[in-house]
């Protein structure tokens, strides 16, 4: 006598009705065999039910709280901000490079004019690097996580001062442009360094 | 394994939709166990199935706006956490043992004196067999299901799960004599 397969008993415990599956039915009722394969199946269908619910060691909601919230920063940033600050850039070069009413030497605006647009090519630079390591979505482990976080709320508090600069006083905005600016790219460093560290650790 | 219900979902949902942390932590406490649960059950590794917690959750805080409540919120959570685990498989594929036959994944003894307990079994069953069997037996997908989330086809799903349970029956002592 041919026993039923696997498969046949398999599809016997679906919902729907495959075709030849009265065939096997008849045969179940008058074959032990298969009737015991077919309970053995129910059985350990039923045991693997009852496996004990496996819990994660720890509880990572801060983590990924964290996480959360940086990629929410991050494309508010990209939606929003990338035009508010390049709004903000040209308005902190126009001030750094705008001829002084004041007592301030021309030589001066235009060496600090131009330690800003070094600086501010350095901010880019950095941002291209950043992204290589496509921070959004990679998964980092808490403490990391928490770090890139908390550079990325100062990085954010930076953006925003730079982005209200111009309604300051003209002498304040000079000496704050340059100052944010540099700000911004230790800031920027300090994260890439984060990212490649972590990248460098789980091979990327 | 449908089960886990957020007692509180209709004062929850509006707030974790407003990113609101409290709202987003009284979620996380009602499925973090069962996520993590169905990743572990279909990765190999802890450190797996902890990064697909997180990928779960990330997905569910930037997602949640999206759920209508057509089905159950539990429901929508754990098809976010099998697709994570099934990436997650996809991306480890090198590490997969599906292109190599069971003899070769653990050296085959004779099989009267193998007798695993179950979990031990499935957990020599190679990953995709693994999702499989969990995804069809315990969290109740079907098919058709499987075969959408897995990017193959139903046939692909049916032999996985009957082969699956051929080499549970064996390895679990459970042959039946003819």
């Amino acid at each position: 006598m041919t026993h039923l397969t696997m498969e046949q008993l398999l599809a016997m415990r679906e919902p729907g009705q495959e075709p030849g599956v009265q065939g096997w039915r008849d045969h179940l009722d008058v074959c032990d065999v298969c009737q015991t394969e077919l309970s053995r199946l129910d059985q350990r269908v039923a045991r693997l039910r009852a496996l004990p619910l496996l819990k994660p060691s720890r509880n990572r909601f801060l983590e990924i709280r964290a996480r959360a919230q940086a990629e929410r920063r991050r494309r508010v940033f990209l939606v929003s901000g990338i035009g508010a600050l390049a709004l903000a850039a040209s308005v902190a070069l126009a001030v750094v490079l705008a001829p002084e009413s004041g007592a301030r030497p021309q030589d001066t605006n235009l060496a600090g004019g131009q330690e800003l647009q070094e600086t501010m090519a350095r901010s880019r630079q950095l941002e291209e690097a950043l992204s290589v390591y496509n921070p959004e979505q990679r998964v980092l482990d808490g403490r990391t996580a928490m770090i890139a976080a908390t550079l990325e709320d100062r990085l954010a508090r930076v953006d925003q001062r730079l982005q209200v600069m111009n309604l300051m006083d003209r002498g304040v905005r000079q000496s704050e442009s340059l100052r944010l600016w540099r700000e911004r790219v230790g800031l920027l460093d300090a994260l890439v360094d984060v990212h490649a560290t972590r990248a460098g650790y789980v091979g990327f | 394994m449908d089960v886990f219900r957020l007692a509180d979902a209709d004062t929850v949902l509006p707030g974790a939709r407003a990113g609101d942390p409290a709202a987003q932590e009284a979620l996380f406490r009602a499925f973090q166990a069962p996520v993590y649960n169905l990743a572990r059950r279909i990765c190999r590794t802890t450190e797996d199935a902890e990064d697909v917690l997180q990928e779960t959750f990330m997905e569910v805080f930037r997602s949640i706006g999206r759920f209508r409540g057509d089905g159950s919120l539990w429901g929508w959570v754990r098809t976010i956490a099998a697709s994570k685990a099934l990436m997650r498989l996809r991306r480890n594929k090198y590490r997969d043992a599906d292109a190599l036959p069971d003899d070769v994944m653990a050296p085959r003894r004779e099989d009267a004196a193998l007798r695993m307990d179950l979990e031990a079994a499935l957990e020599r069953l190679s990953e995709t067999a693994r999702a499989v069997v969990w995804l069809h037996d315990v969290e109740g997908y079907t098919h058709e299901e499987i075969a959408t989330m897995m990017d193959r086809t139903v046939s692909f799903s049916k032999s996985q799960l009957a082969r699956a349970h051929v080499r549970l029956r064996r390895w679990l002592g459970e042959e039946v004599p003819a």
